[in-house]
């Protein structure tokens, strides 16, 4: 699994990749992605300042 | 290509590393994920004033405004004002401001590699031996045998290296922001609104730039399921100073306010900066704290660069020094924002009516007896709440 990133919303500011618990998500020149490390915790999606990410 | 120390990283924290060990003779890499140093600016850009003294920084014109004091505000509008070292300083320009740490760190003989992102670490015989990085679709190796992660918040590498540095949602704050012109009635102070509507487990922040420019934010606590961006919003319409405001930039991100990690050295590696979690509890300020570990970390470089032993017991000077410095201080706050947390809007009412600007300084110097005995006296059913800081 992974998140859904809205990058029209997504601001670049890394909070999201500070709370993974299985580093699935990489910030490279402001834009997010999210490999299948991810265990759809949802801890990503509730920090996002800018509500850009959904499960 | 082989180095004495490789940093990961070039904010405050990385420059400041790289500055000091790269003119006590040590050849040192600083790679940077980013083409652009000191962008996206995640940070209301408030540094308080007795830093400048302490760390010998200089404000060039256009590069700060100068701030007198701090207002802060009640649920119910209330205001105080507090003028003491911590409240006076500057709001900087932190594109500006991060990028002249770096080139002030480049003149000293630190060799900076932009567009560089670390992937992994690159160990030897069980020991560490550089960092795997990627740039222009090119994957190769750095060596060195110390590693600095000035990584910031991200912290991946440190996290590879079996750092705790994974912020948990309690104690964090997500906070978003916007620069504005055209705001009515900016007075050189910094504004602080406090309140569980305005911002659950947070506040909002005006840090002015200009006579009529600020940078305009909220934080809220990372567990409280409050959306920033909506409730600044709501703040911003509901108050007519910023009827004619123009938002010209949008910032914003996620900052510790927990303790720092248990241990910021391991053999050949060391953590600095917000990447440590090295950030004041109460109000998320770590660009000053970022520059003095990051100092005090390449003077412990430099220790083990003379003895050629990177071990963690020689590196460990620098989380001595650091922990001797700020440590308590930090514990306190970190208290402090735990008691605050447990205020409802009556509460912080009715403390703001019963204190004075006095009683507020004493609290900015975690001097909290007398205060807490005076707010007792009117609310002693916020004994409980109280007690952990007497
Ligand atoms: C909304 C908000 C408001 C804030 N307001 C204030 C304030 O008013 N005053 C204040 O003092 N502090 C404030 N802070 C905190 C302040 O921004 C940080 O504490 C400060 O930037 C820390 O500096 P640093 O050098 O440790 O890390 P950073 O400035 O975060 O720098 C880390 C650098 O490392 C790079 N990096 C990360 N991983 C890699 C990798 N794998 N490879 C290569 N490069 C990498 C990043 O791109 C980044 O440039 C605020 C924070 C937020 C989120
Ligand atoms: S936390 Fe949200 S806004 Fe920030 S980088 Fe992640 S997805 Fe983007
Ligand atoms: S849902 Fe959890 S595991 Fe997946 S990216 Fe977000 S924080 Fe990481």
């Amino acid at each position: 699994m992974v998140v859904k990133i809205d990058d029209s919303k997504c601001i670049g500011c890394a909070g999201c990749v500070s709370v993974c618990p299985v580093m699935a998500l990489t910030l490279v020149e402001n834009k997010i992605s999210c490999d299948a490390k991810c265990i759809s915790c949802g801890t990503c999606v509730k920090v996002c300042p800018a509500r850009a990410l959904r499960l | 290509m082989d180095f004495d120390a490789i940093v990961i990283g070039a904010g405050p924290a990385g420059s400041a590393f790289a500055g000091r060990a790269a003119k006590g003779g040590m050849r040192v890499a600083v790679i940077e994920k980013k083409k652009d140093l000191g962008t996206p600016v995640r940070c209301g850009e408030g540094i308080g004033g007795h830093w400048f003294e302490s760390l010998g920084l200089k404000i060039e014109s256009g590069v700060g405004y100068a701030i007198e004091g701090a207002a802060v505000y009640a649920p119910d509008g209330r205001e105080l004002v507090v003028k003491n070292d911590e409240t006076t300083g500057f709001v900087v320009e932190r594109k500006i401001f991060d990028k002249q740490l770096a080139i002030a760190a480049a003149r000293k003989g630190a060799h900076f590699y932009p567009k560089t992102m670390a992937t992994g670490l690159v160990k030897e015989a069980g020991r560490i031996a550089g960092v795997s990085v990627q740039r222009d679709g090119e994957a190769f190796e750095m060596r060195a045998p110390l590693v600095v992660s000035a990584e910031g918040m991200e912290a991946k590498i440190a996290r590879e290296a079996g750092f705790n540095c994974q912020a948990n949602l309690y104690d964090v704050d997500s906070c978003y922001e916007y620069e504005m012109a055209g705001i009515a009635g900016c007075h050189r102070l910094i504004e602080l609104y406090f309140g569980n509507k305005i911002a659950p487990r947070g506040y909002v922040w005006v840090f002015p730039k200009g006579d009529d420019v600020a940078n305009v934010g909220i934080g809220v606590g990372g567990s409280m399921g409050a959306d920033p961006k909506r409730l600044l919003d709501d703040f911003i319409a509901k108050n007519p100073r910023f009827k004619k405001a123009e938002p010209i930039e949008v910032k914003g991100g996620v900052i510790s306010v927990g303790a720092p990690i248990d241990s910021f050295v391991k053999d050949g590696f060391m953590v600095v900066g917000t990447a440590a979690h090295q950030v004041d509890p109460i109000h998320g300020g770590g660009i000053a704290l970022a520059i003095e570990a990051g100092e005090m970390a390449g003077d412990a470089a430099l220790a083990a660069f003379e003895k050629q032993d990177y071990s963690a017991r020689t590196l460990k000077k620098y989380e001595d020094d650091w922990r001797a410095a700020e440590g308590q201080k930090l514990s306190k706050r970190l208290k402090l924002r735990k008691v605050i947390e447990q205020l409802n809007d009556d509460d912080f009412n009715h403390i703001f009516k019963e204190i004075g600007d006095s009683d507020m300084l004493k609290v900015l110097d975690s001097d909290f007896k007398p205060v807490v005995a005076k707010i007792l006296l009117k609310r002693p059913s916020l004994l409980k709440v109280l007690m952990s800081l007497v």
